[in-house]
Formats: structure tokens, sequence, C-alpha cells
């Protein structure tokens, strides 16, 4: 049983006033030359308990509904399905262009605009997901950190095509996306989900520390590349032995990936709707037992002390419809 | 008998029960509240390093005395306002979320106004006036006041002529030019390429005067001046470029182009009373509950059904005796 609380516990001072139907009835006084000139009867004595009480309990229930009264909800740990996820959204200029890699007019989506609107569906999907959003250009963004509000995330997949800024820099940005998870909940399912549309370089120290990082908080990753036409791809062929990570950054990113040790899937996409397709898989992908926190509703009892007050006023009404008079004056006040 | 229905008491209860009635048939009306709407947005440079704000005795750098500011504003807000956060730097205003609900959403935006951080900055320049004009289009956009938190701190400085020039509309977008930082000079606290405190910038490290464009007024006679080749005279301008203060005089002029005010920084309740002074209220619509008021009205006539006569008889008791007392010199 939970705290039970009040919204305007002013109107309870008001209570004592439920006693004045004790002292007084609603019903009319009649004057009778003698009490002894009617009969004890305890029939009698019961009805005019009741109403009393009545009186005592419309006043008194209509100020306890008047004071709000409620049971508070209740925080209650449930278990789904879903993953905690961490977008790690590239925000360089290039986003601001289409997939064939122009400039967007007419009817054209930016991939950053595509890259929202899909976003957004992903999210609304998997409402037992706790999602956090990073961004990246030269330098790593905490937008918002790993949260259960959906309006939140939202908000922060919005701002993903406004302008975006300058390079792009996935060492830094995978760091600052694994440093949003909390150690302490490592036995939940957790996944970093990238998104971009380049690669860049990582040098060797940042690979090594990148690669102790990701085992030590066994984070799966998801990269969903967005393809620009004509652009490399992640699965090109090699150009020889001694290709260089600066000629092929998208395959050489690819391989550091897979040689991370941790969960890895890449989807390489060129088209808004094979995009989707790879949301999908990740989703289908990322569904382990997930601890989320629900609230419960409180309960709002002011509706049952209203009706109990209007049980009394009928009560009361019933009475006074049914009174009538006695002797010569029985039609006067 | 039949029941005599003009009975005032058999009224009033009348008048109990269809309160009563009400609170089941219409127990909310639809009326307009009051709320905020404001976009944040916060200067990450390196000037905001600097440590010219105490807290509890300690000296914190601006940055985070703009952020313990902007929670506490928070926590003044009325419920529906919504707050949009973005950072600046180098000439743009960056937008890290479209404005949320502040009391629905607070963990996740109180959260995030903690991360800021002046590792966010993508480049190293301050512009500040660019900055503002765009963070005013954005502002615009997304139909939110402003809230622009800055030192004033150009760097490079702006050059000698030309000063920046507002495009848009003035007064188009309210909110508040916040000047951060103290009016005494101070170091700026200098970083090395993975982010750890060094020292401080000294003279050499920053330049103290623009060279772009046209040489201020009075170059000529400036030591080793040629028109052509040495048009800012010979020798390197040597300034306090590499120490900073809050620029009150250059926020207030910008302030003044845009229309927005001008406060500076002290501290949260300040801020709330500088930006309510100028904020643009946005009217929501929100449920009032008048169960209630139908509850009191309720309790109220079933007091007078029983109690009433009690206190007409009182009522009139009381009027005899003053007319009496009223009677009596007269006798």
């Amino acid at each position: 049983m939970n705290a039970l609380g009040f919204d305007h516990i002013e109107a309870l001072f008001l209570a004592p006033l439920a006693l004045i139907p004790l002292l007084r009835s609603v019903l009319r006084e009649t004057t009778i030359p003698s009490l002894l000139s009617a009969p004890a009867d305890s029939l009698s004595a019961v009805a005019r308990g009741c109403l009393k009480l009545g009186g005592v309990i419309a006043i008194g229930a209509s100020l306890l509904g008047a004071a709000g009264p409620y049971v508070a909800g209740t925080e209650a740990e449930r278990f789904a399905e879903g993953a905690q996820i961490v977008m790690l959204i590239d925000r360089s200029g290039s986003m601001n262009e289409t997939l064939a890699g122009r400039t967007p007019s007419g009817s054209e989506e930016s991939k950053a605009a595509a890259a929202k609107r899909i976003l957004k569906r992903f999210v609304e999907a998997r409402r037992h997901d706790l999602i956090g959003v990073a961004a990246f250009s030269t330098a790593p963004m905490l937008v918002t950190p790993i949260t259960d509000h959906i309006d939140a995330t939202e908000a922060a997949i919005d701002a993903i095509d406004r302008p975006g800024l300058d390079y792009t820099n996935i060492a830094r940005g995978l760091a600052m996306a694994l440093s949003m998870f909390k150690t302490s909940e490592a036995d939940l399912s957790r996944a970093v989900l990238l998104i971009s549309d380049g690669a860049g370089v990582i040098d060797p120290k940042q690979r090594d520390d990148l690669k102790a990082e990701f085992r030590k908080t066994n984070v799966s990753l998801y990269w969903l590349f967005l393809r620009t036409e004509g652009s490399r791809g992640i699965s090109d062929q090699s150009a020889g032995d001694d290709e260089s990570p600066q000629a092929a950054p998208e395959r050489h990113l690819d391989l550091f990936f897979r040689s991370l040790g941790v969960p890895y899937r890449a989807f390489e996409v060129e088209s808004a709707e094979a995009t989707e397709e790879a949301l999908k898989q990740i989703d289908r992908l990322e569904r382990h037992p997930v601890r989320y926190v629900e609230t419960m509703p409180r309960t709002d009892l002011s509706a049952s002390a209203f009706a109990l007050a209007l049980v009394a006023t009928a009560l009361l009404i019933v009475a006074k419809l049914a009174e009538v008079g006695l002797g010569v004056n029985g039609g006067a006040r | 008998m039949r029941p005599d229905l003009r009975d005032s008491r058999l009224i009033l209860l009348m008048l109990a029960m269809l309160s009563l009635v009400a609170t089941f048939l219409a127990p909310k009306i639809a009326t307009q509240r009051p709320s905020f709407d404001f976009l944040a947005v916060v200067d990450i440079t390196g000037s905001m390093n600097v440590r010219d704000y105490s807290a509890s005795g300690l000296p914190v750098s601006r940055l985070d005395a703009v952020k313990t500011a902007l929670r506490a504003l928070l926590a003044e807000l009325p419920c529906p306002s919504h707050i949009g956060l973005g950072v600046f730097s180098e000439r743009r205003t960056f937008l890290l979320f479209e404005p949320i609900d502040v009391c629905r959403d607070f963990a996740p935006l109180d959260a995030s106004i903690e991360a800021l951080d002046w590792r966010m900055a993508w480049e190293g320049d301050s512009r500040v006036s660019a900055g503002l004009f765009r963070a005013i289009d954005m502002a615009r956009e997304l139909k939110s006041d402003l809230l622009f938190f800055t030192d004033g701190q150009e760097a490079p400085p702006p050059p000698a002529r030309g000063a920046p020039t507002f495009d848009g509309r003035a007064s188009e977008v309210h909110g508040l030019i916040v000047g951060v930082g103290g009016y005494e000079l101070s170091p700026i606290p200098k970083f090395d390429d993975r982010g750890r405190e060094i020292g401080f910038l000294g003279v050499d490290d920053v330049p103290h005067e623009s060279r772009f464009g046209l040489p201020p007024e009075g170059a000529e006679r400036r030591e080793g001046y040629n028109a052509r080749n040495a048009p800012f005279g010979a020798a390197a301008a040597v300034g306090v470029e590499h120490l900073s203060s809050v620029k009150e005089d250059y926020l207030r002029s910008l302030a003044e182009k845009t229309g927005l005010a001008y406060a500076h920084l002290e501290d949260g309740r300040r801020l709330w009373t500088d930006y309510a002074a100028v904020a643009s209220l946005r009217p929501r619509k929100a449920a009032f509950d008048l169960r209630p008021l139908l509850g009191a009205a309720a309790a109220l006539f079933c007091f007078l059904a029983a109690a009433g006569p009690l206190l007409a008889r009182a009522f009139l008791r009381a009027r005899q005796a003053r007319f009496h007392r009223h009677l009596q010199p007269g006798r």
C-alpha cells in the first residue's frame, strides 16, 4: 500500500463543519405540545440516526473529495525485449547531401533527413529501449544521455538534419558512445548504432584504446554505412597488400571493427529503403530481456468520495421529500 | 401531504446533489496557462574555461557557472515550458536537440546540460557575432526565445573596421544575451592535444590584432607603416587578448543591434528574473480541475441546509438586539 496524498489538503480544514448535522436536522421543525405524545419507538431512533449520519457523510465526503485524495503511483520494475542503444550520428557536412552525392532539391531527401525519418520510426517501434544519442564530427558531443524519455530522444533525432559541421572523427565519437554506458549495467544487452556516410582513419594508439574499451564494456556494434553513389564501399576488393588505410578507409574501418571481438554487423546501404531494411534486421537482433521501470499512475480516490457524498445527499433528499407536517401549522417552517 | 418543493433546505440539498453529479459529468474545463519556450545556446570556446566565478569558496569556470545557473533556471519554469539546447563555437551554432518539455523530460535535459564540455568544440575560433546571428535564426525557426551565453571574447580579435551587420529583423526574437565572466582580466587555461590542462595562455599564444580587412584609422602613424607592404605597421601588436573578461560593451552593442536584452550572469534566480522581464509568454492549453470547487460547493450547500435555520435565527436575534439597543436611548 502506498502513501495516501491530497492535492488540496486545505479543504480538510473545513471538516469540523461536518459535525453540524449531529446538532441540527435538515428536516422541518414541528411544534408538538409534548414529546410524551409520541411513543418511544426504536425505528424512529434508527431513522433519526441514519439521517444525522447521512448529513455528516454528505458534508464530510464532499470535503474529502474536494481535497483530492489519491494513492501515489508505484514504480514497478519490469522486463521486456529490448536493449540499451547509443545512436552515434555523423554530423559532418556531407550528411546534408543526398545518397547520390548532390545537394537535395525538390523531393530529394538528404542523408540526414532520411536517417532522421527512419530513426524516428525505429525509436517509436521500440518503446522499451533505453536510447542515448551522441553526435560527432571533428569532436564528439553527448546530445542526450541513455534514457527512456522518448520525447527527448526524438527531439535529438529531429535536430540531425540541420547543417552539419566539419569532418568525420569516428574514433573519438566511438569513445564518447562507449563512455555513455554505465559499467554497473553490464548484464544488459547494449549496442552502439553508428550512422555515418564515411569512414576515417583511426590511428594505432586509438585503435588499441578502443579495442580495450569495447572488450571491457562488451557492447555490440552496428555500422549503418550510408554509401554515397559511386564512392568506395566496405566490401570493395582490396587493391593489393600494400593498400593503406588512407586509400580505402571504409574497408579498413570494417576490418578494424571485425577485429574488435564483439558482435558486429555492418550494413552498407545506398537507399532509404535499404536503410529501413537494415534497421529491421537490427531490431530483430537486439531483442534481449531488458529491465525497465514502469511508473504506475496514481489512483484517484476523489470519485469514490463524491459517490459516497452523492448517496448521502440523495438519502437526505428522500427524507426531505417524505416529510409531512403534523398538527395545525404543519406546513409552516 | 405533498412535499413542499419551495422549502429552501430542499433546494440547497438539490444544489448539493447537482454539484456532486457535476463532478462526474464535467470534472475539468480547458483553460490557458502561460509557459516559456527558449533555446539556450552556450559558448563552449576556450575563454569559457576561465575560472572567474566561485561556488562555495572554490573557483569555477564560466562554463560551469552557466551550467549551474541554467539548471537552476529550469527548476523555476512553469510546467509546460519547452527548452532546446545548442552550443556555439567557431562561427556556428550547433543544435543538440529541439525544445523538449522541461517537466516531463527533466532528467535527460538536466543530464545534457551537465554534459556540456569545451571538448565538444569543433574549432578553436570564436566569432561571437556570427554565432549569435545564426542562433537568432535558429530560435526563430523553432519559435522560441533565445538565451545566448557568452563572454563576448572574439578570437581572433574582430577586424578594426566593418562591424558585423545583422541582416535579420531586430526584436523578432525575444531573449537575452547573457554576459558570462568577471569584470577583471583573468588568465585563460591552456590544454594540450589530449585535453589536459597545461597552464595558461601566454601573451605570444594568441593574435592581438586582426590583420584582415582594412587597417584601423591612424595606422599610417605606426612605426614601419607602408601603405602596400605593411599597412598595419611593422611591429606585431601586443595586447591583452591572452587574458579575458566579460566584454560587456561589445555584447550590449550586439544586443542593441538584434533587439535582444543584455544581462550579466550572476546566478539562476537572477537569470530567471532577467529572462522573465523580456520573455514572450506562450499560453498553452491546460485543464483546470473543477472538482475541488464543486466538492466544496456541495459541502457548503449541505452545511447550509443543516445549519441554515440556526444561522438565520442567530442573525435575526442579533438584529433584534441591535434594534432594541437602538431604541433604548430614545426612550
